[in-house]
């Protein structure tokens, strides 16, 4: 009886990860600081924030190395939340931003954008409006009405973003060359040319927020539309809401980052393993191990073989797909 | 005083006015006009370039100013001492620790190279940008003047870009009277690729009689078939292409024995490194080509 | 405890384009059973009961409040359906599953207090599954499945148990013992309405049947009235035998011998 305790005391109070996961994060920052292809000590980066330090490092502690940081971070966890989200709503564990194609949309916009020859503000703002129509489109051709559809829901997203890949194709092989290098950062997905770190924790943060009492519903969601209505889930409500928040998520990650891949899928997946699937835990726990995956890769992407630089949707492709397979042959998905 | 500095100033303005159309002086400082029309001033010579694109270093080495170039990117490896300056990594993505560590005074940017957010990121931390694109013979003369001119170095500079101007104007006028020959100039193999008139290199073959037959194509770097090649049926046929190794894209268009090209056996392969750069070498590059048309005229 | 009423109600069977009438009342401490062949619409009754498809006509009232006028989140803190089918797609433990069950009696800013962990612990207990509390529910057989899914409905602690078909799956034992709980439920004043293929199960457990015919009017009232050997060889279309057991009628099917 003993056991049958503690295993139901830990049912909806598990802080103790979270705690873990923020101490990670923040000593994932800090490594992240001290790490580029212009070697600093810890020191010296400590004095870049003191002021005491010489212009250089200044510079580069603040000027380049933390915006990149704090992008990097802010775009993992959005990607990885998204993810999480989509997970639940599809019911599916193979649900993920990229493979449903809002990102293929994202890039699509983006690339038009490029071609047409806007920039700044007006190529995000064609990014964001890309992806909220790619979700528009999957979810609008499924219709959200019966479990079943779930399934529909994920096969209609991944031939959109076949169509997408397509699309892509088409563009790239119209586009006059001296403008492939810029569309190819939105299909590789790349901190190299992230802007403003901040919209994107503005963002993260005010979902987080918005999601912190959704938790428990959405873990009844989690186990069909029917369960979740029984239970007093105003199910439709719950999954526009979802839906809505899921694309704002990934919108704001694509047009910060371009189309980073997999991280939505690899870090929900490895959390549940270790975590459970408590969403009052693994959402916020999956903004926080999000963030340090994209952190690290992107350290990796600006060290490994510098001074050439690697766009880091390369790097978490290359974690991504073993771990997508790993999967499948557990045979859990 | 103040007023003596400014009649002094303006006296300059005048006289740089007169002196050249592209470089004067603002309260002394060194000024030129970029090839995005932009006003860059310098308060001191340049001591510490970063050039970010291969053509870019080679222009700033033709301007004499190759001992203060502190960073090139991937590729840059003319002329050879430029191999041996500090990498700052890959034209389409910057390593902007190394590059902003090494606290260049002049960056010579490419504008449809580069990635504007990298370099508008340069900018922002008070850099000085100038954007290399030269389009034709004289942008590429005037670019190792205006570079020279940034540099203090006008001497050399001037030197290399009458010598060019002479060069090229040498070739104009032998040619100018030569038979046409219907040429395709093949900038890639896979895919097929050329380029149409409002090229330099398109200028460059027009330059030694040749004719481009994609100069009116719509766009800037044409994607073609074979069969737009056959039907064309040019008389020369010359490519580019990276490296020396591209001797196979030529024996391609040997399946095709009635090809004016092929029949007549001028195919010709020219070092693209002495005409795909808009740099000082594009004159080699351009009497090889002038040469080898003259080649085919004679076996008509 | 509350009474659910079932006001001319015609329920929405895809495919079947007349439908009878129901207009029966509920009371507490009855358990009824719902009996028909398969595919007349015994779980699309079940989930009209519970506010989860509409109805063709009529409606259903919980203590005189159409349900169509209360709120998803109102209706699961009085009436909970145990499902024929799970949808288990993610990983979780029995113990997590089971507490689902108190979800509607929780609001948006709650964590689960220590009187839901009680009461998790003794529908556990109940359906004699402890050992299995940190079992994950894929790694389950059926039957245990299918006593996690009562578990969490008697964590729900609703008034009206809607439960469509209870002993799937389960051995003779636990069929026993899954029929006693609902038999409770009606002791302590509760609703139980359980959709059942074993028309002897009801007529052990039930005090009220539902007949609902494919091609005619639908019979409801006492068990012990109803279950007669006419009513129910036209119900299954097949010709039955009745025996006493314990002073309980059991019906076998009857096959011609040759």
């Amino acid at each position: 009886m003993a056991a049958v305790n503690t295993v139901l005391a830990s049912v909806g109070r598990v802080q103790t990860p979270l705690w873990g996961l923020l101490l990670l994060s923040i000593v994932t920052l800090l490594f992240a600081l001290t790490q580029g292809s212009v070697s600093l000590s810890p020191y010296q980066v400590w004095q870049a924030f003191t002021g005491e330090s010489a212009t250089l490092a200044n510079t580069l502690v603040l000027e380049l190395r933390l915006p990149r940081i704090l992008a990097a971070f802010a775009t993992g966890g959005l990607l990885a939340v998204a993810g999480a989200l989509m997970q639940v709503l599809l019911r599916n564990p193979l649900a993920e931003p990229y493979v449903l194609g809002i990102s293929g949309g994202a890039s699509v916009a983006a690339l038009l954008a490029i071609l047409i020859g806007v920039s700044g503000v007006f190529l995000s703002g064609a990014a964001f409006v890309g992806a909220i129509v790619s979700t528009v489109l999957v979810f609008g051709l499924t219709q959200l009405k019966t479990a079943a559809s779930s399934l529909r829901l994920l096969l209609t997203g991944v031939v959109i973003a076949a169509g997408w890949g397509a699309l892509i194709t088409l563009i790239l092989a119209l586009a006059p060359p001296q403008k492939l290098p810029g569309m190819l950062y939105w299909l590789m997905g790349d901190l190299a040319y992230a802007g403003s770190p901040w919209p994107a924790w503005v963002v993260l943060v005010a979902v987080c927020l918005i999601l912190f009492p959704l938790g428990r519903s959405l873990n009844v969601l989690g186990r069909g539309a029917l369960q979740a209505a029984s239970l007093g889930i105003n199910v439709k409500r719950l999954e526009r809401g979802v839906f809505v928040l899921a694309s704002v998520l990934t919108a704001v990650a694509v047009t910060t980052a371009g189309s980073v891949g997999f991280v939505g899928l690899v870090v929900p997946h490895l959390l549940r393993m270790v975590l459970g699937n408590d969403q009052r835990i693994i959402l916020p726990a999956s903004a926080l191990a999000g963030g340090c995956l994209l952190t690290l890769a992107d350290t990796l992407a600006r060290t490994v073989i510098a001074p050439e630089q690697l766009p880091v949707g390369v790097i978490t492709a290359l974690l991504g797909v073993p771990t997508f397979l790993l999967l499948l042959h557990r045979g859990r998905l | 005083m103040k007023t003596q500095s400014k009649l002094f100033a303006f006296t300059l303005v005048l006289g740089g006015c007169l002196w050249s159309s592209f470089a004067f002086s603002v309260d002394g400082e060194l000024c030129v006009v970029d090839d995005k029309q932009r006003q860059v001033c310098l308060s001191s010579p340049a001591q510490r370039i970063a050039a970010l694109s291969p053509g870019a270093t080679e222009l700033a080495y033709a301007a004499g100013a190759g001992d203060q170039v502190v960073a090139v990117v991937s590729y840059s490896d003319y002329p050879p001492e430029a191999k041996q300056v500090t990498s700052v990594g890959s034209h389409t993505r910057l390593d902007m620790e190394r590059l902003v560590s090494l606290q260049p005074d002049l960056v010579l940017a490419w504008g449809t190279g580069n990635p504007s957010e990298q370099v508008a990121t340069l900018e922002q931390m008070g850099m000085t940008i100038y954007f290399v694109e030269p389009h034709d013979f004289e942008g590429i003369a005037s670019s190792v003047e205006r570079i020279g001119e940034l540099a203090a170095s006008r001497d050399v500079a001037d030197r290399v870009a009458a010598e060019f101007r002479q060069g090229i104007s040498e070739l104009r006028e032998r040619y100018q009277g030569a038979e046409p020959i219907r040429t395709f100039y093949q900038v890639w193999d896979s895919p097929l690729m050329s380029m149409n008139g409002t090229h330099y290199i398109s200028k460059v073959v027009e330059l030694c009689g040749g004719v481009n037959v994609f100069a009116d194509a719509p766009r800037l770097i044409p994607r073609l078939s074979q069969e737009a090649v056959l039907l064309e049926n040019p008389e020369a046929i010359v490519a580019g292409g990276m490296g020396e190794e591209n001797a196979h894209w030529l024996e391609a268009w040997k399946a095709f024995p009635e090809l004016q090209a092929t029949k007549q056996n001028n195919l010709f392969f020219v070092p693209p490194s002495l005409i795909q750069r808009p740099t000082p070498r594009v004159l080699d590059g351009a009497r090889i080509l002038c040469d080898k048309l003259d080649l085919a005229r004679g076996r008509r | 405890m509350s009474q659910l009423r079932l006001d001319q109600l015609v329920v929405d069977i895809p495919y079947q384009q007349s439908g009878f009438a129901l207009d029966v009342t509920i009371e507490p401490g009855q358990v009824w059973g719902v009996l028909g062949p398969n595919g007349v619409g015994k779980t699309t009754l079940l989930h009209t009961l519970a506010g989860l498809r509409n109805a063709r006509s009529g409606q259903v009232v919980l203590d005189d409040v159409p349900l169509t006028q209360m709120s998803r989140g109102a209706i699961a803190q009085q009436i909970g359906i145990m499902f024929q089918e799970h949808q288990d797609g993610f990983p979780a433990t029995v113990a997590e599953t089971v507490m689902l069950g108190r979800h509607p009696h929780l609001s948006m800013w709650q964590s689960e207090q220590g009187d839901d962990r009680q009461l998790v612990e003794e529908a556990l207990k109940a359906l004699e599954l402890s050992y299995l509390s940190q079992r994950q529910i894929y790694q389950l057989s059926g039957g245990e499945r299918q006593r996690v899914a009562l578990a969490m409905l008697l964590a729900q602690q609703p008034d009206i148990w809607l439960v469509d078909e209870p002993t799937n799956h389960l051995d003779l034992h636990h069929q026993v013992s899954a029929m006693a709980l609902l038999q409770r439920q009606g002791k302590q004043q509760r609703c139980v309405i359980a959709s059942l293929h074993d028309v002897n199960l009801a007529s052990q457990w039930c005090t009220h049947v539902l007949l609902m015919y494919p091609d005619r009017a639908p019979l409801w009232g006492e068990a012990r009235t109803l279950l007669q050997l006419t009513n129910l060889e036209a119900l299954y279309q097949q010709p039955l035998a009745v025996a006493e057991v314990d002073g309980r009628p059991i019906f076998v099917p009857r096959v011609a011998q040759d």
